[in-house]
């Protein structure tokens, strides 16, 4: 490939990445045109929350025991070898509301809603049903992608919340068999070191990541085109970039907010 | 009562209506043929308010989409119902919702008031007994009929069919085209039916029109629309004209 064809392949994806985030923020502009004051389906959003809340708890609580089994398996090594038994609460915590519990359970969050709701928006989109809501005079907007924003912040900060405390009670039984950590010495270290300020981080950043998920996944499920293949490619899409704009938060949000 | 004057459309920089222009009086019928991707779609598109004209005026029921508001765009859009070409059904709702649903939405009815009306619709389109199925259990030719039943629910002053024969068997194609006429007849709406049954749609239309290259060629009643000595409109009915011997239009 020459170096004028190189140039302009990178041309042309820089332009999509610009057009994508200038539409994602469009989008976001006027979502939150619609929460103040408040013009959304009530309905629609009680049908988000369940799905998107609810029927996600299973998958995510999964997710979460495993996080905190993995984290104190990988973790018995510097523990055993600096004799740190007594501080596995806190380091375990720290690392489980602070971090790997928010951006691991965004990420499991954006491959199953963020996926869906880039697939059932995609669908809507070309077999001409959200056509068939405007021409009923229904803002788009404010039926399909105010609801799904909603519930998904909320719905990812309440899995977070949960994940977060699933994590750490996996991660107290596991350093209990492996390293005879026994509950009371884990639990002291934890509340100890880690305050409500750890918390308050871990929710803004799980809130963050629900409202990036949401944008992303509505955006691309909105702009569908081309039929079912079509589908695919935004939930592709969606998937991809709500990955990476998880990250590029994650790092702004640690940043900013410590 | 539609009005299209040197409307030019593009998708993405490919242009889709090049300078169309239509008159549709007040309880007309009007069949679109066209080879496909001429614009047809396009048109009904810009008729109910979806996509708008790059340049060209639209007037629609006394409402010109180039200066309306958005609330005045809105209001217009509640006069017109629309078949589209894909149903456009809400698949997680009933056949009943799916028709109760523009009701529901556009009129101050009680829901035994609404639901009354929808099942009137529903058997109208010969489709008593399927209230409580999802669209996903029904045919094409099915879900056809609950797409047109929904579309004109609220009795509209237009009526927009974007191919309601599309995949359709030319039974429940000439069905289809024949209920619309029934609706037509009844309500007194203006009515534009896009169509790949070309016969069927010349039986039941007042006028036609020929959309070609994004312009409309031809515009005339279906007995002049015959006599037409076009080239394009004698190349399109001779390509259309079917393929078994001995037809003829009458």
């Amino acid at each position: 490939m020459g170096l004028g064809a190189s140039i302009a392949q990178m041309g042309a994806a820089t332009l999509a990445v610009a057009r994508e985030t200038g539409g994602t923020g469009v989008l976001l502009g006027r979502v939150l045109r619609r929460l103040f004051p408040p013009r959304f389906d009530g309905r629609e959003l009680r049908r988000c929350l369940l799905r998107m809340g609810y029927q996600s708890l299973s998958i995510m609580v999964a997710t979460a025991f495993v996080v905190g089994v993995i984290l104190v398996i990988q973790a018995f090594v510097f523990v055993d070898r600096y004799g740190m038994r007594s501080q596995l609460g806190y380091g375990a915590g720290f690392v489980t509301i602070r971090e790997l519990g928010p951006v691991l359970l965004a990420l499991m969050f954006s491959g199953r809603v963020g996926a869906y709701t880039a697939a059932e928006l995609g669908t809507m989109t070309v077999t001409d049903q959200v056509d068939g809501l405007r021409c009923l005079a229904i803002d788009p907007i404010s039926y399909l992608v105010v609801p799904r924003f909603i519930a998904m912040v909320v719905s990812l900060m309440a899995l977070t919340v949960i994940g977060n405390a699933v994590a750490l009670v996996s991660a107290s039984i596991m350093g209990d068999i492996i390293m005879e950590v026994d509950q009371h010495t884990f639990w002291t270290s934890l509340f100890v070191m880690i305050g409500p300020s750890d918390v308050f981080l871990s929710v803004i950043k799980s809130a963050l990541f629900g409202a990036i998920i949401a944008v992303n996944s509505c955006y691309f499920g909105l702009s569908t085109t081309g039929g079912a293949p079509g589908v695919g490619v935004s939930v592709n899409r969606t998937v991809v970039s709500s990955a990476v704009a998880v990250f590029v938060v994650d790092f702004f949000s640690t940043f900013v907010l410590g | 009562m539609i009005d299209l004057l040197d409307i030019h459309v593009s998708h993405d920089g490919v242009p889709a209506l090049c300078g169309l222009s239509l008159h549709v009086g007040k309880g007309a019928l009007l069949g679109i043929i066209g080879p496909g991707g001429s614009g047809k779609s396009t048109l009904c598109r810009v008729v109910a308010g979806l996509v708008h004209a790059d340049s060209g005026v639209a007037i629609v029921n006394g409402v010109d989409y180039s200066t309306a508001s958005r609330r005045e765009l809105q209001a217009a859009q509640r006069q017109i119902g629309v078949q589209f070409q894909n149903d456009a059904l809400f698949e997680h709702m009933t056949v009943l919702d799916n028709v109760c649903y523009p009701l529901t939405r556009l009129t101050t009815l009680d829901r035994p008031a609404i639901e009354g009306r929808a099942r009137e619709h529903i058997a109208m389109v010969g489709l008593a007994g399927f209230e409580d199925r999802l669209p996903n259990r029904l045919s094409g030719g099915q879900r056809r009929r609950v797409a047109l039943a929904r579309a004109c629910v609220t009795d509209p002053p237009i009526l927009l069919c974007d191919d309601p024969t599309a995949g359709l068997d030319p039974v429940t194609s000439r069905q289809i085209l024949d209920m619309i006429a029934g609706i037509r007849y009844q309500s007194g709406s203006t009515v534009l039916v896009v169509s790949s049954d070309v016969v069927g749609l010349f039986s039941v239309s007042t006028r036609i029109a020929l959309v070609w290259g994004g312009k409309v060629l031809e515009e005339e009643t279906t007995a002049g629309f015959k006599q037409s000595r076009r080239e394009e409109v004698v190349r399109f009915l001779d390509d259309a004209r079917l393929p078994f011997a001995g037809w003829s239009w009458d």
